[in-house]
């Protein structure tokens, strides 16, 4: 079977837009040493366009008749040479504004700011006109927002859960929902003649990642070669806010690999995820830029902390009993005793027992399995679930509730002495 | 350490929090010469400017389809596209068609027996048959 040449291919589209072509083509990757930049001209972000500059690139033109086909859209001059669309075009853009109604947005965030939002870097490196500065923004508001409403709302996650619950909620892969949830599209291929409504990103040139907080490591080829264990305290200090290792080094391989990815593989979907993820975090930003604090606060809690995530399915217990015995002697309470609460079956094939688990007169826990080991196993996970899930109530204030002006005075949150240690 | 961590991604819920609706794009084709469209153009020159500016959210194009019967097709978040024939209708017809289409929620049409459909786990709990004081038979 003969492969597809997508640089073969002749349609209008592909003619109509030159700009993009170098990169996706395939055969123009393989040389990217011609890849120089095309357009040396300097961009406005203002409205006010600059004139023509003599000497520069000329707009394409592919050779088929204008009055024939006339083109859908009257693009500005020079516009397939730039790398994404001018701002000047948003104020046109369909589906930006519809996109900018959808989301509710304040009538403060204008619609250039929205059409940046969707520029990645990877297809604008120019920070003036790529979400960048607008994600990290975005990332460091949604971020403090999810932690500070789960450590608020649940005191007593161990630190491992709370990463993974911050994560459920504002990682990659969430946001990557909350921004396919928007209904936001993406281009073929980035370019100045792309509708700029689009969410635009390259699967070929790198861009610069966005930066988050966190250190690199200086024992992390130990890690990755050894498999060096690393702690949770030392997590909470170098890694980033997922507690996930900072590895520049290797997200700049990844970006170098790019080049030679071709469509429709995991690697360039995660590329996509990433991309539609750093989009949903440059609206937030945009949002706090345009519209302040309180909207953005409002926005992250609409769109991001509203989404359902059973916390309760998170843990993982490697030896429940033991770690009961523990937090029944750190807090004082009488050592706790299984006990069979009923059963039935017990010679048959499908036994079925219920183990509660007591401390003196209290139960603690309870559950139901097909051995007496795995009940009781389980009742422990259900009262250790249950003590560290502990909540002080779903109207929970959390600090950046006392930015409000007429913020009632602040009254302590509960926090509590911390995890069981059991090793 | 004894408690690891499984790793799980949040669900969205259309409507706690935020609502977003989920047509995002409607199409309207028209014929100038055919006599089924006619009820079309009505809509296209009296109803739709209206219809389209109290739906911001939602994309509106309007292009010829000649020698055809007139179309709206509407596209939803979730990638699906739903279309209707107009043809031979009033321009009323026409508008509820049309916010028929808006309001749908691109999923295919279901019938739906239940009331309530939910993710959140019950309030009341699984009945249990090893709890309480049992059946006497």
């Amino acid at each position: 079977m003969k492969r597809l040449r997508l640089d073969r291919w002749t349609g209008q589209l592909l003619l109509a837009r030159p700009g993009a072509s170098p990169a996706s083509t395939p055969r123009a990757v393989l040389r990217p040493a011609v890849a120089a930049p095309r357009c040396t001209a300097v961009r406005c972000q203002s409205t006010g366009a600059v004139s023509q500059i003599p000497g520069e690139v000329e707009d394409y033109h592919d050779g088929t008749d204008p009055i024939r086909f006339p083109p859908l859209e009257q693009l500005p001059p020079r516009a397939t040479s730039l790398p994404s669309p001018t701002p000047v075009r948003a104020l046109q853009s369909a589906k930006l504004a519809a996109l900018h109604a959808r989301l509710s947005l304040p009538e403060r965030l204008p619609l250039q700011t929205l059409a940046r939002a969707l520029v990645d870097a990877s297809a604008d490196e120019n920070p003036q006109f790529n979400n960048t500065n607008l994600a990290f923004v975005g990332q460091t508001l949604i971020n403090y927002h999810v932690a500070e409403w789960l450590m608020c709302r649940y005191p007593r996650l161990p630190m491992d859960i709370l990463y993974a619950a911050m994560k459920g909620y504002a990682g990659p892969t969430a946001l990557h929902h909350v921004a396919r949830s928007w209904g936001i599209e993406h281009a073929a291929a980035p370019g100045g003649e792309v509708d700029p409504g689009l969410l635009q990103f390259s699967m070929h040139k790198p861009g610069d990642a966005i930066t988050g907080f966190g250190y690199r490591r200086a024992e992390i080829e130990g890690m990755k070669k050894y498999k060096w264990r690393h702690g949770m305290s030392s997590r909470v200090v170098f890694d980033d806010d997922f507690g996930e290792v900072v590895d520049t080094e290797q997200s700049k391989e990844e970006l170098r690999a790019r080049a030679d990815t071709e469509y429709g593989n995991e690697y360039t979907r995660s590329l996509a995820e990433k991309a539609y993820a750093t989009c949903a975090r440059a609206v937030a930003g945009a949002i706090y830029a345009h519209a302040g604090r309180d909207a953005a606060k409002a926005f992250i809690r609409a769109h991001v902390l509203s989404r359902t995530l059973d916390l309760s399915r998170l843990f993982a217990f490697k030896k429940p009993t033991r770690e009961l015995s523990l937090l029944c002697a750190r807090e004082d309470f009488e050592p706790p005793v299984a006990r069979l609460l009923s059963e039935t079956g017990r010679l048959s094939r499908t036994p079925v027992f219920v183990v509660g688990i007591f401390s003196g007169r209290d139960k603690l826990g309870e559950a139901a399995g097909p051995s007496l080991e795995h009940a009781r196993n389980k009742a422990a996970m259900n009262a250790l679930k249950s003590w560290y899930l502990y909540s002080p109530g779903e109207a929970v204030r959390v600090p950046s509730d006392m930015l409000a002006d007429d913020a009632k005075p602040w009254e302590p949150a509960y926090i509590d002495m911390g995890e069981i240690i059991g090793r | 350490m004894t408690i690891r961590a499984v790793q799980k991604i949040s669900t969205g819920r259309n409507g706690v929090g935020s609502f977003i609706l989920q047509c995002k794009k409607m199409n309207f084709h028209y014929c100038d010469w055919a006599g089924s469209s006619r009820g079309m153009n009505g809509f296209i020159k009296s109803l739709l400017p209206k219809f389209a500016a109290s739906n911001p959210q939602v994309e509106f194009t309007v292009s010829p389809r000649p020698s055809k019967h007139p179309l709206i097709v509407a596209q939803y978040i979730n990638g699906r596209e739903k279309s209707v024939c107009v043809r031979n209708m009033e321009p009323y017809e026409i508008l509820k068609k049309a916010e028929l289409l808006r309001d749908a929620s691109g999923e295919k049409n279901k019938r739906v027996t239940k009331p309530v459909q939910s993710i959140n786990e019950s309030v009341r709990g699984v009945w249990s048959p090893y709890h309480g004081n049992g059946l006497r038979v």
